[in-house]
């Protein structure tokens, strides 16, 4: 159960921010993340803010360019059902739509689901790890299964979010707002690989929060997609994923961004793919190619081998599906 | 079903069973008007409103919620407790540990193995260390947490296969076999296997699986002076009862037990735990209810499982399908005290088909991990895992069809009893046969075979038989049966409905006998103090061990209302029948009168009748039999499979509700798919030896999306009159018992690869995949 | 581009996304917050209890609470409405779904005082008087059920699924019930009750 905290439901912007300046201060925006981390003592919260109220940081809204600004308390289900995010940025949607559970879709929102705290087995336990300020990372020589072939150094989480790689593919910005003002950076940038901080998932310093996630226009010709694999159909989180958005013209890669999921500590952008296919029609042969390149660098530990198979099987079947116009976006 | 107009008896014109003389079994019916058919669950609206009140729903006044500290070790001695801290927040009332007087009582792991309640060597990851009460379940978590426990923390060994290593750390002194390796022999095998055209060996295992009912673990109790009262969620409340009197030394009859709902337990909850008895010490010592229910995280730990199987078989098959030897063994672990680590995984291996050479080796070993306890068919599933697709696999070698391949060896009796005794009836042939055919087996095999390749999808269909060693039921039972005058019943019977049905197939065996609507039946239940004894439900016994009870005490109900009448007719007895809600004379049907009517019932108030089970038949075995056929799709390219349809084919003796029956077997595939495709404990044995899953995000159960979204119960139905009176025999356990091996058998036949080890999934799969040759 | 936050006017709000599901939020709720009309930020201490306001089932709740009780904890052994049942208190079950405004979610995974503002309906919300509602008439008819445990979590998601999607598609009930673990394996009767209660609620049987 729960250990105690302080609560509090600040009633706008300015105020949230002033709570966080708490030591130990949490914020709690859908708190499925937080609720969950705090029963398994990840971490301590003295205090809960809670921005669950701020209104203005809820719903989807058209930019003048023809973009899109999700507020950051968006919940996933409307994110994944949102008519513009559907027809423009299918890849999103799509994402969104792969998230957990219903319930927890109605709950959680887009800002939390791309701050989430890893899922690794070691970090949720009763592990003092290298990320929770212990000596070393335990899936190391351990239960490796569940945790990461590209971009593991130190720590070998897996990023658990369905909706940072098809973020990062159509080239979204994060709003971040703290004590200094706003700033906005890629959401490519946003998370923070091992090798530069093993303490940390994002670049958001603690009294800081997402309060905005600003899609570009989408280019004509964009096919954009979000496949994800797991071990049970509902409810679970991606072994491998790929989140595309290609640009066409003439059938031919004008533009690729691919980003993968369950394979790598933050969404993994894979410009081995993206230089396989292109300038290139996506027929079998550059698809193959491609599948090689996904995996070249790929670094699996003794027990999660089986990913790069399934990250090859993935990536050949998307880009057959995005040429054949399978997946249009 | 309303009542109608007309009252509680159903409308005229229904034939009552005929009334045996006293002394004499009835036979079997001929035409049911109620049993067989379709009913809605007597508790139905019950569980559907909310009001079914589960033993973790209860509170009372002053109630305290309490909350075990658990050893956080796979292997590791208590050197100090210090619980002053906790003693002094808010809400603590009382904190007990292996320092509490109170406490120190024995825990029976086994007759012959008992420990002290909170032992100071803790053998397990999750072993009771000390437990709280106080005024809130968070106040309990708080003071739990702000215990101070000093381990020496003890080298462990949590893999079965490395336990017998030589230089393996010892789970308990005298080494970690719980005892020699158990051998069955018969026949001669290495004639067998020189008889044999085909001979195929091969490796299989299981993973351990954990039962984890929806409704957590635990009870609620309290004392009224000396007698202890506990609400448990409990497969048998006398089991709980017999355990607890036996632990805290009180009467039987000083223990009341209650349990009328429980949230499932597939074995789980035939027995208590620690906590139960924890609860009523700490109930004791606060002079307050005690409502103690586990988190699910401790559920992980201690509350049991399946434990994984390591088997190899080697079979031998003459080119006409005729099985020559079989040759098997297991090594299994039941954890850190003797639980049956390979109980009955043998079974099928030595009773399934005919073949007269066959011989067994089972060994079982001690870990350092939570004891198991018996998870519904025990052995059975894993056994099933490995025969079943070494079937598939020598069907394929000789080149014949795995359904005409069992057909050839169907046993008409026990090979592995002594004495081979006869079944009173063996479905399987019908079942194999009967199920193809309403599956399309045969059909939808020359279809996948004519098929093209559809990018990376592949099309497969398996198959996998059964039986099960138990489900015949058996003494004892009592049941006591009240009719009232106004033609109401009240049923009583100590068994639990622990979700499959029993109280309404109950139900509806009284409608059948007297008559009645099952709307003015009501039923007691699953209470020590006031209902029957009975034995857990569990093993797919209940059934045909309460049903037969019930049908006689409903015939006894009848031979009174005859006496009674044939007193006020001035008739012979013998003479008299039932006919719709009256008693008539034989010959003269003017001569009547209705059971309202009866002056002997209005002068009473209530006719009590008792029924009892009978033996089951001598020298004969009654069980029941099952096949599932299922069709899978998979992605080749990740190892995705799909199913998309199962069809169960059950033979359970009588149908006694079509609609129980159904769930029944689509609940077992459901478990079944778990075993096979999902579920994994996962131990970290290179380092903590700590499960890392124990949670239903990491350790996952099958979701509606994983689960076939075509199923079909294809009942059949043999009469079995030998069985027991009523012709039922169980089906909860058969029908999970085949569903993994008939997946692994459909993933074989849609990709050629052989999935020998649990579960099927991309995490295994793939890499079997990706190492296969490529394909054209 | 500068952030300003009194400027953008979000296209949905919470509640303009239920009017545009088609769903009418059950009460007015002038205000978020315990402390009514006051636009002071609500603060609860760790060791104090404070007074929230639930409207549950048609009914305003006043209680004292710590900032640490689940909704559920609330439900069940504060309000005594244990129709809502606890199955992990992780969000990995969903035995303890109920409908916020009409929407599925876990009562373990919210807090009470978050809860504050919503119209929570339970399993005997549905209820009227003695008579149960469609959804629990069907999953009573079709045995929707074994044990019992998951099925108060399991009707209330399928209240919310009707209610979202009224003529939902096999794949939309399957999909939509994802959220609910049965571990008796009730999931084929579960499908065709939703189905027969969607029928009912639309008047075809």
């Amino acid at each position: 159960m729960l250990s105690n905290f302080a609560y509090v439901q600040p009633q706008s912007l300015k105020a949230a921010l002033k709570q966080l300046e708490t030591p130990e201060a949490r914020l709690h925006a859908g708190g499925t993340d937080l609720l969950g981390c705090l029963r398994e003592g990840i971490f301590g919260a003295k205090k809960i803010v809670s921005i669950s109220g701020l209104n203005a940081f809820k719903g989807v809204r058209e930019t003048s360019n023809g973009g899109l600004r999700i507020g950051a308390l968006t919940t996933i289900t409307q994110v994944e059902r949102h008519p513009a995010i559907r027809s423009r940025f299918r890849a999103l949607s799509q994402g969104a739509g792969e998230v957990a559970s219903p319930q927890l879709r109605n709950q959680g929102t887009i800002g939390g689901n791309i701050c989430q705290k890893p899922r690794c087995w070691y970090y949720r336990g009763e592990f003092h790890c290298l990320r929770k300020g212990g000596e070393r990372c335990y899936a190391v020589g351990g239960e490796n299964q569940y945790h990461c072939i590209f971009g593991g150094e130190n720590c070998f989480i897996v990023h658990p979010s369905d909706t940072a790689p098809p973020l990062v593919a159509l080239e979204a910005v994060v709003r971040i707002v703290g004590p200094q003002g706003t700033r906005s950076v890629p959401v490519s940038r946003f998370h923070v690989p091992p090798s530069e901080d093993f303490r940390q998932e994002t670049v958001l310093a603690p009294d800081e929060m997402v309060t905005e996630i600003i899609l570009p226009p989408a280019p004509s010709g964009l096919r954009s997609s979000y496949r994800k694999v797991r071990a049970r159909r509902a409810w679970d989180f991606s072994l491998a994923g790929m989140a595309l958005a290609i640009t066409f013209k003439d059938n031919t890669v004008q533009k690729a961004r691919v980003v993968f999921s369950g394979v790598a500590p933050v969404p993994w952008r894979s410009k081995e793919v993206e230089v396989a296919i292109t300038g290139r029609r996506l027929d079998k042969e550059t698809v193959a190619r491609a599948a090689d390149a996904a995996v070249r660098e790929a670094e699996p530990m003794e027990k999660n081998g089986y990913k790069i198979s399934l990250l090859r099987g993935v990536v050949e079947e998307e880009l057959l599906a995005a040429q054949s116009g399978e997946s249009p976006g | 079903m309303k009542n109608e107009e007309k009252g509680i008896y159903f409308a005229e014109g229904l034939a009552v069973p005929e009334t045996p003389e006293p002394g004499k079994d009835p036979k079997p019916w001929k035409e049911t008007n109620v049993v067989g058919k379709s009913r809605p669950r007597v508790d139905g609206y019950e569980r559907v409103s909310g009001s079914a009140m589960y033993p973790s729903d209860y509170s009372l006044p002053h109630m305290l919620f309490g909350a075990v500290l658990r050893c956080p070790y796979p292997n590791a001695k208590i050197k100090r407790v210090d619980t002053r801290k906790a003693e002094q927040m808010p809400g603590v009332r009382a904190i007990i540990s292996a320092a509490t007087p109170e406490a120190r009582v024995l825990w029976p792991y086994t007759p012959h193995m008992k420990v002290e309640l909170f032992d100071s060597h803790c053998r397990f990851e999750g072993e009771a260390v000390a437990a709280v009460a106080a005024e809130t379940p968070y106040q309990a978590s708080d003071a739990v947490r702000a215990i101070d426990v000093t381990y020496e923390v003890l080298p462990f060994v949590t893999d079965e296969r490395k336990a017998m290593l030589s230089d393996a750390p010892k789970v308990h002194p005298a080494g970690n076999r719980v005892g020699p390796t158990e051998h069955y022999s018969r026949g001669d095998v290495a004639k067998g296997f020189e008889e044999a055209d085909v001979v195929l060996e091969e490796s299989y295992r299981t993973e351990c699986e954990i039962h984890t009912p929806m409704e957590l673990h635990g009870c609620l109790a309290y004392w009224d002076g000396d007698l202890l009262n506990i609400h448990e969620s409990t497969q048998g409340v006398y089991a709980v009862q017999s355990k607890v009197a036996e632990v805290l030394d009180l009467p039987l009859s000083k223990v009341r037990v209650m349990g009328r709902y429980m949230g499932g337990g597939f074995g789980s909850k035939l027995q208590p735990g620690k906590y139960t008895v924890i609860a009523a010490i700490l109930a004791k010592i606060t002079g307050c209810p005690v409502k103690l229910f586990l988190t699910r995280e401790e559920t992980y730990l201690c509350t049991g499982n399946r434990p994984a199987s390591n088997m190899k078989l080697k079979a031998g098959v003459t080119k006409d399908g005729r099985l020559t030897a079989l040759d098997f063994s297991v090594v299994g672990s039941g954890g850190a005290y003797p639980a049956g680590g390979t109980l009955l995984v043998d079974w099928l291996v030595k009773d399934l088909y005919l073949c007269p050479n066959v011989r067994t080796a089972a060994t079982d070993v001690y870990t350092n991990a939570g004891p198991a306890r018996p998870f519904r068919a025990p052995g059975h599933p894993q056994g099933a895992w490995a025969l079943e697709q070494m079937m598939d696999a020598l069907a394929k070698a000789i080149d014949m069809d795995p359904v005409a391949l069992r057909l050839k060896n169907i046993p008409s009796y026990s090979q592995a009893r002594k004495g081979n005794p006869p079944y009173t009836t063996t479905g399987l042939a019908a079942c194999l046969k009967e199920g193809a055919k309403a599956f399309g087996w045969e059909k939808r095999r020359k279809e996948i075979a004519a098929e093209k390749p559809n990018g990376s999808l592949r099309r497969g269909v398996g198959m996998a038989a059964c039986l099960w060693v138990a489900g015949g039921g058996r003494p004892p039972s009592t049941i006591i049966l009240k009719l009232f005058s106004d033609g109401s019943v009240n049923l009583n019977m100590g068994a639990s409905d622990i979700g499959t049905g029993t109280k309404t197939v109950m139900a509806m065996v009284v409608a059948e006998e007297l008559n009645v609507h099952t709307d003015v039946i009501q039923i007691e239940h699953a209470d020590t103090g006031t209902t029957q004894f009975a034995t857990p439900s569990g093993g797919s016994k209940t059934v045909p061990t309460e049903a037969p009870a019930v049908r006689r005490a409903a015939i006894h109900v009848k031979q009174q209302l005859l006496e009674m009448a044939a007193e006020q007719l001035k008739a012979d007895v013998s003479d008299l029948r039932f006919k719709g809600n009256a008693i008539v004379h034989g010959n003269d049907d003017a001569k009547k009168v209705t059971i309202k009517d009866l002056k002997g019932l209005k002068k009473r108030g209530v006719v009590v009748g008792v029924g009892y089970r009978g033996p089951n038949p001598e020298g004969k075995v009654v069980n029941p039999f099952g096949v599932q056929f299922c069709e899978v799709e998979m992605d080749i390219r990740t190892g995705e499979i799909r199913i998309v349809d199962f069809l169960g084919a059950n033979e359970s003796g009588r149908v006694m509700d079509r609609l129980t029956f159904d769930n029944q077997v689509f609940g077992g595939i459901t478990m079944g798919i778990g075993l096979g495709m999902t579920e994994v404990r996962v131990l970290d044995e290179g380092g903590s030896g700590k499960m890392l899953n124990k949670n239903w995000h990491d350790y996952k159960l099958p979701t509606a999306l994983d689960v076939s979204p075509r199923m079909t119960s294809f009942p059949i139905e043999l009469p079995d009159p030998e069985a027991n009176i009523t012709g039922a025999k169980g089906l909860g356990e058969p029908v999970t018992i085949p569903t993994a091996a008939a997946i692994a058998n459909a993933v074989y036949h849609a990709c050629g690869v052989r999935m020998t080890e649990t579960p099927i999934n991309p995490t295994r799969l793939g890499v079997m995949l990706s190492d296969r040759p490529k394909e054209a | 581009m500068e952030f300003d936050e009194t400027k953008i006017k979000m296209s949905v709000t919470r509640r303009g996304f239920l009017t545009t599901m088609g769903v009418g939020a059950a009460v007015a709720v002038t205000g978020r917050y315990a402390s009514g009309a006051s636009s002071d930020e609500t603060v609860m201490l760790p060791e104090e209890m404070a007074k929230i306001r639930l409207h549950v089932n048609g009914r305003v709740h006043r209680l004292l609470v710590e900032p640490r009780w689940t909704l559920l904890f609330v439900l069940r052994e504060k309000l005594g409405l244990t129709g809502t049942k606890v199955g992990c208190e992780r969000g990995e079950c969903g035995a303890c779904t109920v409908l916020m405004d009409n929407i599925p979610r876990y009562a373990c995974m919210t807090l009470a005082v978050e809860a504050q503002g919503f119209e929570i309906t339970t399993l005997e919300g549905l209820m009227k008087g003695e008579d149960l509602g469609r959804v629990q008439e069907a999953f009573l008819e079709h045995d929707a059920f074994q044990c019992g445990y998951c099925t108060p979590g399991q009707i209330m998601a399928a209240e919310g699924l009707l209610k979202d999607d009224p003529e939902p598609s096999p794949d939309a009930i399957r999909r939509g019930m994802s959220g609910n673990l049965c571990r008796c394996g009730a999931y084929t009767h579960i499908f065709e009750a939703v189905d027969e209660a969607g029928k009912r609620k639309r008047g075809k049987s």
